[in-house]
């Protein structure tokens, strides 16, 4: 009797699949759950711009406004402070993809029906929005040291750099999960992020530096960040400079994002 | 084996092949490249509903096996269907049947508790919050986890998260459940649970594909065997026709007939003949 049921439909009905919304917001609500119940990290994570804020900004107190392109120390600096901390925000899920890989979660999550580019999303919307939550309280520490809050230069400043955390939220995992080696892992990420900031003019202004490092700097995609992030933050958001930077980073935020997905697709743990 | 000719399999496997290219440092010739045949053109069908255990010494093939039927490896050559559905061009469908345990486990070590990893994983199958609340409860309870279902997993002793990555497995209600070395360091209670709850599954309807180095636990639950070396299944049967085939009374010296008592891990060539 049993040889007239067909094995796909006997033993139990055909199994559901969560929808793709359902999917991402349950791995990073998951994401967030590891973030939270590990609070030393966001202390850590805050604490790099608000050293950065108070033991280097004051250096920079001497140097003539013009050079800034007459912002305020603060008002150039804080941007671009952001943008490293936007760097920092997104680096770390390599980390934990690799641990995921030796316990087994993510060959158990590749053996179910979930969606591969579901795990990914939901790693880089919590690191996106860990970010956007962390550089807020960041901006409001600034304010005293004489940063003016301009809102909605502000809130594309955030949404601007939380789609830069997203790159290299996305960059991480991928690699993680590619390398599977936490030694090559730091080597290829930190070997990334000190050339892509310094040549963005995270710290200083590219413009005060000689022509050589000015066309350099034209083709790392973080200098146009950092470029727009100077404008929307200072109150200018209809400028070109604003507009280039939201193209870049679009732009780039779609081609890390596809090709991670790809390697969530295909790798093989 | 004609017992088993009126089920339907529910896994078929035709042909399967297996080769991977590994590089040695220092060699010559071909860039230093071997080809390993990890699985040599396998046959064979699984009948829906019976507790299925592949056996072998450590190399022979069967966790490639396992990887592949479970969509985690693409195959060098051959066919292989599993619920009704292949391997390679229906994953998702497969992937929707089936659940799976692998030797690392598959808890969620960080900062999640157990009924919160089984919560997750029912949600991820479609489960609404109420039915994946009444899922994790259920499983929790089946695998004696209740008292400890709201600690974290990393306070949790061997045995207990061993039962977790079973119960993880469990969620979905696979059709085919695919254990590989499921009691491999526990003790005896967590084994007597694990079988336990192996054959509570099999009243259920569904298929459980093990692998083992117990050959005491193969023989107290599976139907059938299957013995697996040099990437070839050598032989077939049920427990007892293997014992009886070969006069002997234990699968370990059943085991120890086929394969013989040299040692295996000494020589990952040893796969290559």
């Amino acid at each position: 009797m049993t040889s007239m049921i067909t094995p796909s439909t006997s033993v139990r009905p055909t199994p559901g699949q969560a929808s793709l919304v359902t999917e991402v917001a349950l791995l990073t609500q998951r994401r967030a759950r590891e973030l939270l119940r590990e609070p030393q990290w966001i202390v850590s994570g805050l604490a790099t711009p608000i050293l950065y804020l108070v033991l280097f900004a004051p250096l920079l107190k001497d140097i003539p406004s013009p050079l800034f392109g007459g912002l305020s120390v603060v008002q150039m600096f804080v941007p671009g402070m952001l943008v490293l901390f936007a760097f920092g925000s997104g680096q770390g899920i390599g980390w934990t993809v690799i641990h995921e890989l030796d316990t087994g979660v993510i060959e158990r999550f590749r053996v179910s029906p979930v969606r591969r580019v579901s795990l990914l999303l939901g790693s880089v919307i919590r690191d996106g929005l860990f970010f956007i939550a962390c550089a807020l309280v960041v901006c409001l520490v600034a304010v005293p040291f004489g940063f003016v809050i301009h809102p909605l230069g502000l809130i594309l400043t955030l949404l601007l750099l939380a789609l830069l955390t997203g790159c290299v939220s996305a960059m991480s995992a991928a690699l993680g999960l590619t390398l599977k080696n936490i030694g090559a892992l730091a080597a290829s990420v930190m070997g990334m992020q000190l050339p892509l900031t310094l040549l963005a003019g995270a710290l200083l202004p590219i413009s005060m530096g000689p022509t050589w490092l000015q066309v350099l700097a034209h083709l790392d995609p973080f200098y146009y960040a950092v470029s727009a992030a100077r404008d929307l933050s200072s109150g200018v958001i209809l400028s070109g400079t604003v507009g280039l930077g939201f193209l870049v980073v679009i732009a780039l935020f779609l081609l890390v994002l596809a090709w991670a997905s790809r390697v969530y697709r295909h790798a093989v743990a | 084996m004609n017992a088993t000719a009126t089920h339907v399999p529910i896994i078929e496997v035709r042909g399967l092949r297996k080769t991977f290219t590994t590089r040695k440092r220092g060699a010559k010739g071909e860039n230093g490249r071997t080809a390993v045949e990890a699985v040599a053109g396998i046959d064979l069908d699984v009948p829906q509903g019976e507790v299925f255990a592949f056996l072998g010494p450590n190399g022979a093939g069967k966790t490639t096996t396992l990887r592949i039927l479970t969509t985690l490896l693409p195959a060098t050559g051959g066919t292989a269907r599993v619920a009704g559905f292949d391997v390679t061009s229906q994953q998702r469908e497969v992937r929707a049947r089936i659940g799976y345990v692998g030797q690392q486990g598959g808890t969620d070590l960080d900062h999640a508790t157990g009924r919160e990893n089984l919560h997750l994983a029912a949600r991820l199958y479609g489960l609404s919050k109420g039915d994946a609340a009444a899922r994790a409860a259920d499983l929790l309870e089946c695998f004696d986890l209740a008292a400890l279902a709201d600690r974290e997993t990393s306070t949790y002793s061997g045995g207990q998260r061993r039962r977790l990555d079973v119960a993880l497995g469990m969620v979905g209600h696979p059709a085919v459940l695919f254990l590989d070395e499921p009691t491999t360091g526990l003790d005896p209670q967590n084994r007597m649970n694990l079988w336990e709850q192996v054959r509570r599954l099999k009243a259920d309807g569904a298929t459980i594909f093990l692998t083992t180095h117990y050959l005491d636990e193969a023989d107290a639950l599976a139907d059938d065997v299957a013995v697996m070396d040099h990437g070839q299944i050598i032989a077939r049967g049920t427990p007892q026709e293997l014992k009886d085939r070969m006069g002997v009374s234990t699968l370990d010296e059943v085991f120890l007939t086929l394969t013989g008592r040299a040692l295996r891990d000494t020589d990952s060539e040893g796969v290559l003949s």
